[in-house]
């Protein structure tokens, strides 16, 4: 039994380690966090910035893999941590964070999509390709927009029941 | 003036920030001469003046600079031993400082903090590690698992103990004395930037240079 759960251990622990290891592979080598750092003139602060995405990445594994341990807003309506108002202010409480959580991580994931086109030269290849010169800010505009419209259709149409 | 056969070094910069409007040869980098008053004279040499609505963004080419000197400073040879383009940048107050400055710090720690979750849930729920972590444990255990054990805590520590190892700091604190490796990618990313911004300016003509 002893044995078992040290072979379980040892199987975790080295998925965890791999895992990160391809997950932040990729994060670095798309070269995300040094642009937002450059764009926003705080590239003296990037060790903040690592430690946000070591404690981001924390949280989602948590929050992924004890899924039934991450159930925040059952306990707190169960335990009426805020007395009788509780109701209230979770609704809006939670509203909150589901608008942070989904603006931040869209801006990420936004982020994300374009710098991986970017960084198989999608795009420089196409501009030179078809041979244009001006107008790349509206190409990519273009781009933007398409993603928002598409993203609105796959959650208003339900794309997700019927896709993959 | 005795400057004759005397020769300036100039360690040009690839990029440089100036807080005055005036750029002077020895805000684009360093000098060294055998003969101080060749020196003095060659480093308060104006190169570029910012306008207060301009581009505060300039290509300085080197062989201006080594034109100017040599106008001011007749007899003197000037030595380059840095970059040829010397990208200047105005920024009239300290951006380095103030509220502003923290506001966009938390706006990118903030993107940072939920992006990286949500890419870590999504692929979690990709590969459907729930799932598969139940599949392990019966096989290895020989029944069904009931509820979370040790595979998915062993897997939350190594994930961690991967992260902290490949960004190689704990809370501020270097494990060892490398840089970590968004460190190195900024470095990279800014050379990057100063190229294309230096090969731009060549190719629409405006930079300073000799005509």
């Amino acid at each position: 039994m002893f044995l078992r759960q040290f072979l379980l251990a040892v199987i975790g622990g080295s998925a965890g380690l791999i895992v990160s290891a391809g997950v932040f592979t990729v994060l670095i080598s798309v070269g995300l966090i040094p642009r937002f750092a450059g764009k926003m003139h705080v590239a003296c602060k990037v060790f903040v910035l690592e430690e946000m995405v070591i404690f981001g990445t924390l949280t989602g594994c948590f929050f992924s893999v004890f899924s039934e341990w991450g159930m925040v807003g059952n306990y707190v309506r169960t335990h009426k941590i805020f007395g009788n108002a509780t109701e209230g202010v979770w609704n809006f409480a939670g509203m909150l964070i589901q608008l942070i959580f989904g603006l931040f991580a869209g801006i990420f994931v936004g982020c994300l999509a374009l710098a991986i086109a970017e960084m198989l030269n999608t795009i420089p290849i196409f501009a030179r390709r078809i041979g244009f010169r001006h107008g790349l800010g509206i190409a990519i505009l273009a781009v933007a927009l398409g993603k928002l419209v598409g993203s609105l259709i796959y959650f208003t149409q339900r794309v997700f029941m019927y896709g993959g | 003036m005795s400057t004759n056969g005397a020769t300036i070094y100039l360690k040009a910069e690839q990029n440089v920030e100036v807080q005055s409007k005036e750029v002077c040869v020895k805000d684009i980098g360093r000098l060294t001469c055998s003969d101080p008053h060749a020196l003095a004279k060659a480093k308060s040499l104006r190169l570029w003046q910012f306008q207060e609505d301009a581009c505060k963004r300039q290509v300085i080419s080197i062989l201006r600079v080594i034109e100017e000197i040599e106008k001011a400073c007749p007899g003197v040879s000037v030595e380059n031993l840095g970059e040829t383009d010397v990208l200047v940048e105005w920024i009239d107050v300290d951006r380095h400082k103030g509220f502003l400055q923290w506001c966009k710090l938390s706006f990118v720690a903030l993107i940072s903090f939920f992006g990286t979750a949500f890419t870590i849930m999504a692929f979690h729920n990709d590969i459907g590690i729930n799932d598969v972590f139940s599949k392990i444990y019966e096989m290895i255990m020989g029944m069904p698992g009931d509820g979370y054990g040790i595979l998915e805590l062993s897997y939350s520590v190594g994930l961690a103990v991967g992260i902290i190892v490949f960004f190689n700091h704990i809370g501020g604190r270097r494990i060892t004395k490398d840089p970590t490796p968004i460190e190195v990618e900024m470095r990279i990313y800014e050379e990057d930037v100063n190229k294309a911004l230096i090969a731009t300016a060549d190719r629409e003509g405006e930079s300073i240079d000799v005509s």
